[in-house]
């Protein structure tokens, strides 16, 4: 029988074999094998791949069948897989990327679409992930009452990363403060950047606190995450960066800003990283769309140079204590100087981002 | 009963369900439920499951169950298990009687 020569084997990645047969099947299917896959499993009959899937943290990708072996079963497999061996590391909160014409094959295996643009979907395993995420940040800001919202004119949002919070971030939250009623600020969330998120959104709390319309969310898995935007952790791919970023801002423009009736979204010009200018590009883009209106700002210098966090990172790796204070907030500062920040500055001498 | 961790019983294949079931933060029952047969017996699933919880004593749980035409002794040992890796201690609800 068929189905008993086709075996289902965990790859090992870093053996190049396994590595170079995956990259080879998942090309046929018009796939490129992401960086941080941290775990793959193929079906293979007579040692040829006929199917994969494979994940990086909580985001299952790189699900593929062979054509000729469409419609055997083969994707229902592979996702059992994938959902017990992540079960099994403690995850239950899974999201998952792919075509738009594959969705449908997904929502049958019980992932419920969070998003979705002409070039990909992004699912997640439970109904109602990002209704009770929107019910969370309008409770943050009191609109539980209608006549509140009617009563509000302009509201804004700014999102941040912070790592760690400068004078850079707080001009641009404070020019956008000045030109709204209400600011949201939503804080990425995801824990891959070398000061710890607990951190990051003190110290933007702590920064922020002498403006009294700015409203602080957490941006979890819905605002440049993990699931939403991974190719702005990893920096590289820049063809991945767009359709990414169009997920990530249609779900913002979608289902966020209508939420807490944003109208408009400042950003920090962007002098250096490409994934962050496609970002931002595409916001130019897609925004307006959905009657959001962009602004860009300008950064501040200090100097010659403008502030960032990459400045002020590299500044405490030479450990240039005076450069630094010049770039951030008193409360940054204090934050820097004190016992807690030790374990952050000796990751970012080891060279850590 | 107290669901302690996530846990997962059952497979995505043909006859069989998925059962997932998570703490619920003391919302009771709560069943998200995908079938290839929600209409004919989406309610019938729905109740096995219920009842099932019920006769294991567990009161605070979300299922996310994704069915595949699964016979209703299916869907009880499929919750029993995913019950029973989610409580501690040892929970073998097919060794009474």
């Amino acid at each position: 029988m068929w189905k008993l020569e086709m075996k289902e084997r965990v790859l090992k990645l870093e053996s190049g074999r396994d590595k170079d047969k995956l990259i080879a099947f998942l090309k046929t299917r018009g796939l490129t094998l992401d960086r941080d896959i941290q775990y793959a499993v193929a079906i293979e009959e007579e040692g040829r791949i006929v199917a994969t899937g494979a994940f990086s943290g909580r985001v299952l990708k790189c699900i593929a069948v062979d054509e000729a072996y469409a419609g055997r079963g083969l994707s229902a497999r592979i996702m059992n897989h994938l959902i017990r061996e992540q079960y099994r590391r403690g995850r239950s909160r899974l999201f998952m990327f792919t075509k738009p014409k594959n969705k449908m094959i997904f929502s049958e295996l019980g992932f419920h679409i969070v998003v979705e643009t002409p070039t990909a979907v992004l699912l997640e395993n439970r109904k109602d992930g990002l209704s009770r995420y929107l019910d969370e940040i309008g409770r943050e800001c009191g609109y539980g009452d209608e006549v509140h919202v009617e009563e509000l004119h302009t509201a804004g949002a700014v999102v941040v990363n912070g790592n760690p919070f400068t004078l850079g971030h707080r001009y641009l939250i404070e020019y956008a403060a000045a030109r709204v009623q209400k600011l949201h600020v939503f804080v990425v969330w995801e824990d891959r950047s070398v000061f710890p998120q607990e951190i990051r959104y003190r110290l933007i709390e702590e920064g922020t606190r002498h403006l009294s319309n700015v409203v602080l969310h957490q941006g979890r898995d819905y605002i440049i995450s993990d699931a939403t935007f991974p190719s702005y952790f990893l920096k590289k791919d820049e063809d991945a960066a767009e359709v990414h970023a169009e997920l990530d801002l249609t779900l913002f423009s979608r289902h966020i800003a209508p939420h807490l009736q944003i109208t408009k979204r400042f950003v920090g010009e962007e002098p250096s990283c490409k994934v962050t200018r496609t970002y931002n590009r595409i916001m130019k883009k897609l925004l307006p769309a959905w009657e959001i209106e962009v602004e860009e700002v300008p950064r501040i210098c200090n100097g010659q140079e403008a502030i960032s966090a990459s400045r002020v990172r590299e500044l405490i790796r030479k450990g240039d204590v005076i450069a630094v204070k010049e770039l951030v907030p008193e409360t940054t500062y204090r934050f820097l100087q004190s016992p807690e920040a030790g374990e952050v500055i000796r990751c970012i001498r080891g060279g850590l981002r | 009963m107290k669901i302690k961790q996530t846990s997962i019983a059952g497979t995505l294949e043909s006859s069989d369900i998925s059962i997932a079931v998570e703490d619920n933060d003391g919302r009771g029952i709560e069943i998200e439920l995908v079938s290839t047969v929600e209409n004919q017996f989406g309610g019938q699933i729905r109740k096995v499951i219920r009842e099932t919880l019920e006769g294991l004593g567990v009161k605070d749980v979300l299922v996310r169950a994704n069915d595949k035409g699964a016979l209703d002794c299916t869907i009880q040992a499929r919750v029993k298990t995913a019950v029973g890796r989610a409580v501690d201690g040892n929970l073998r609800p097919w060794e009474e009687k």
